[in-house]
């Protein structure tokens, strides 16, 4: 038998025990209810709102999930050297807008797509961004041919069509809003000026463009604007793509004794014609040519020499000194190198983006019909080469025309302004009698078939 | 099925996993440890048996989480490898298309800066979430075009421009190894294997008969190195996913130098 002594001994020791186990307990208890608590919270959300809830719970705030836009222009075949530059702005302006917030506290997520510079793939691909990824929106087009492509694709799914390029008017759609200049805001304001003492009191001008709707339409139009004017039309004519050898065409120049050649040559033949312009004797200052279809990046590829002293028209140059201009030039080149010449249809591709996200902002939805009721309210947006302004009724873009003088740089001199926003005119009554388009007021309203008279 | 863990930082997933582990442990050690007991109570040297079965068990286990952390670890290296090498392809292409005669060289500098651009700002995010974005193609395609279309003038001119294109031919397969490499990862089924084997070690842990903190601290330490490894090879499992992950380092220099042309 233990002693009574003993005994105590160990009851006192028994209940220390006890009472350091109890206390360890309680803290492990503690620990283990943290860690039980912190675990089955996780796996709640992981089973009830799928995987993200999880990572939602660890991070402590939703994560929004992106807003899905198309962005179609050709990145291979002819086209890409000019397309591709409007694919970098959209995303430019796509980043500046994902940085500040995106568009309804979503962020934009571009879905990149190749036309390859053929209006079938423009089409299968505007259908996939349409279908699979469901885009309330596609940016994209350079071409007249691509852009029809689509359009059928975007009116039937309910989508809009933001087109940034300057083209031929003719042409209206509901669900497509046009970014460029039509005739009436870029060619007719700058034959304007070539009439009046400060552009020379020009009389007879010349037209030659490259064989295709534009050029075309937009000559038509030019030829119906001047039979009332002071201004005549002495020659017209057109060369085929990449046609090189203008021999002929400045005969048939002299001939008529222009004192404006009014050029809408696209592309790769515009060095030829330019080169040989001074080649064939003829002056800056006695002739010179006004280009609506070539900007800083065309004038890139052919000899400074060849182009100093002629004009362009259009709604911005990269010389604009304003603070907004400026600051686009420099983001845009900080990106992509201070070599990369910036031309209008970039601003009006990157103007696009912002218009896009005002009108969802303002509607509260992505919802096209919503967004389309915002966009015919006279939405305007500041861009780098200023206001500019949705007409409501044809959906397509109040905007100031300039005329450059071509430096020696390669750069162009602003000799005109327009004092204010020109109206844009698809369907101007001089050249399409009985026609004309309000989308807030009876839509598209078709008068008598018009033949285009210069048309093959 | 568990990509999210790559969405978060690899602090939070250490945390998550280790902590996943230990609950576990501690729960089973609180709830089931009694009930284990009673099948092995009132015997003899029932920790020495535990102990023979969990070492036997844990030899096996440590050995595949070990061959699977090199693995992990030597995939990882390897497609460094191949984005170091991809890299130095693309430099070399570009140094070569530096020496076309004018506006050649601007039109052909300019595409690959667009696509070094595009490559760290939208591949390369994309490639961090498990998708192969398409834009690289458009851009690789639009200067393969590019590339084509140059008629050589004189010798010299032949011989460099045979060159650039054998060089545009070995970027493109080390282009196409980065490609494959983000869809590589340990097999579903090895994951199983290393899942189910970690709750075994700490089932057997339950079986220990010892005093309920050593019980709760030993187990919880086996737990927590379980949940480590596991972690470790996680992060690793997908070179570039996560904090853990290939950086576009070298191309970010690339498009910089291309800046600069």
């Amino acid at each position: 038998m233990p002693s009574p002594a003993i005994l105590r001994k160990e009851n006192r020791d028994i209940v220390l025990q006890k009472t350091h186990t109890g206390k360890s307990f309680a803290l492990v208890a503690a620990l283990l209810f943290a860690t039980i608590s912190f675990t089955l919270a996780g796996c709640e959300k992981l089973s009830k709102d799928s995987q993200d809830g999880l990572v939602e719970q660890l991070l402590g705030k939703p994560k929004p999930e992106p807003i899905q836009v198309g962005v179609l222009f050709s990145q291979t075949g002819s086209m890409a050297i000019s397309e591709t530059q409007l694919k970098h702005v959209v995303l430019q302006a796509i980043e500046e807008i994902n940085a500040s917030g995106g568009v309804l506290g979503r962020p934009l997520e571009p879905v990149i797509q190749d036309g390859r510079t053929r209006e079938d793939i423009f089409a299968k691909r505007a259908q996939e961004l349409v279908v699979e990824s469901k885009v309330p929106v596609i940016f994209g087009g350079w071409r007249s041919v691509d852009r029809k492509a689509v359009i059928p694709i975007v009116e039937n799914s309910d989508t809009l069509l933001f087109y940034p390029l300057q083209y031929e008017g003719n042409e209206s759609s509901r669900y497509v809003f046009y970014g460029g200049m039509t005739p009436n805001q870029q060619i007719l304001p700058s034959l304007e000026w070539f009439m009046s003492p400060e552009g020379g009191a020009r009389r007879r001008v010349y037209l030659i463009g490259t064989d295709y709707v534009f050029p075309r339409t937009a000559n038509f139009i030019v030829r119906k604007f001047l039979e009332d004017k002071s201004m005549q039309v002495v020659g017209e004519s057109y060369v085929p793509f990449d046609h090189n050898d203008f021999t002929e065409t400045y005969k048939a120049i002299r001939e008529s004794n222009a004192d404006l050649i009014l050029s809408t040559i696209n592309g790769s033949s515009n060095i030829a014609f330019f080169r040989q312009f001074a080649q064939q004797g003829f002056d800056t200052q006695a002739s010179p040519i006004l280009a609506s279809s070539i900007g800083e990046a065309g004038l890139r590829s052919i000899p400074a020499a060849d182009t100093t002293g002629h004009y362009a028209c259009w709604s911005f140059f990269q010389s604009l000194k304003t603070d907004r201009a400026r600051s686009f030039v420099q983001r845009f080149q900080e990106e992509y190198g201070s070599d990369r010449p910036i031309h209008d249809p970039m601003e009006s591709a990157y103007v696009q983006v912002y218009l896009w996200r005002e009108a969802v902002e303002r509607a509260g939805s992505l919802s096209p019909k919503d967004v389309t009721k915002v966009l015919e309210t006279n939405i305007e947006f500041e861009g780098p080469g200023g206001l500019v302004k949705i007409d409501p009724r044809n959906h397509h873009t109040y905007k100031r025309v300039r005329i450059g003088r071509i430096r020696p740089d390669q750069q162009f001199d602003v000799v005109y302004e327009s004092p204010d926003l020109i109206r844009p005119e698809p369907y101007p009554n001089f050249a399409f009698p009985g026609w004309n388009c309000d989308w807030t007021h009876g839509g598209l309203q078709r008068g008598p078939a018009v033949k285009l008279e210069n048309q093959r | 099925m568990f990509d999210w863990i790559y969405t978060i930082s690899s602090l939070r997933f250490a945390i998550l996993t280790c902590g996943f582990f230990v609950a576990f442990s501690w729960v089973g050690t609180i709830i089931a440890r009694p009930i284990l007991r009673s099948f092995v109570k009132h015997r003899e040297s029932v920790n020495d048996l535990v102990g023979y079965v969990l070492s036997c068990f844990g030899v096996f286990y440590g050995l595949l989480l070990g061959l699977l952390a090199v693995a992990a670890y030597q995939n990882f290296r390897d497609v460094e490898n191949v984005v170091s090498s991809e890299a130095s392809s693309l430099s070399a292409l570009a140094t070569d298309v530096s020496a076309y005669p004018e506006p050649e060289r601007k039109n052909l500098v300019w595409l690959l800066r667009d696509y070094t651009r595009d490559l760290i700002k939208i591949s390369w995010p994309n490639q961090q979430k498990g998708i192969v974005s398409k834009e690289g193609n458009f851009a690789m395609s639009a200067f393969h075009e590019r590339l084509l279309k140059f008629e050589p003038q004189t010798a010299g001119q032949e011989i460099m421009h045979a060159e650039t294109l054998k060089q545009y031919n070995n970027y493109l397969e080390k282009r196409q190894m980065r490609l494959l490499a983000i869809s590589t990862s340990i097999p579903e089924i090895m994951w199983i294997v290393v899942l189910v084997g970690a709750m075994m070690n700490i089932t057997l842990v339950w079986l220990f008969d010892m005093r309920l903190m050593s019980h709760l601290f030993l187990g919880g330490m086996l737990a927590c190195f379980l949940g480590m490894m596991i972690f470790l090879i996680a992060s690793m499992d997908k070179p570039f996913r996560g904090d853990v992950s290939i950086s576009p380092e070298p191309f970010k220099q690339i498009h910089t130098r291309l800046l600069e042309e």
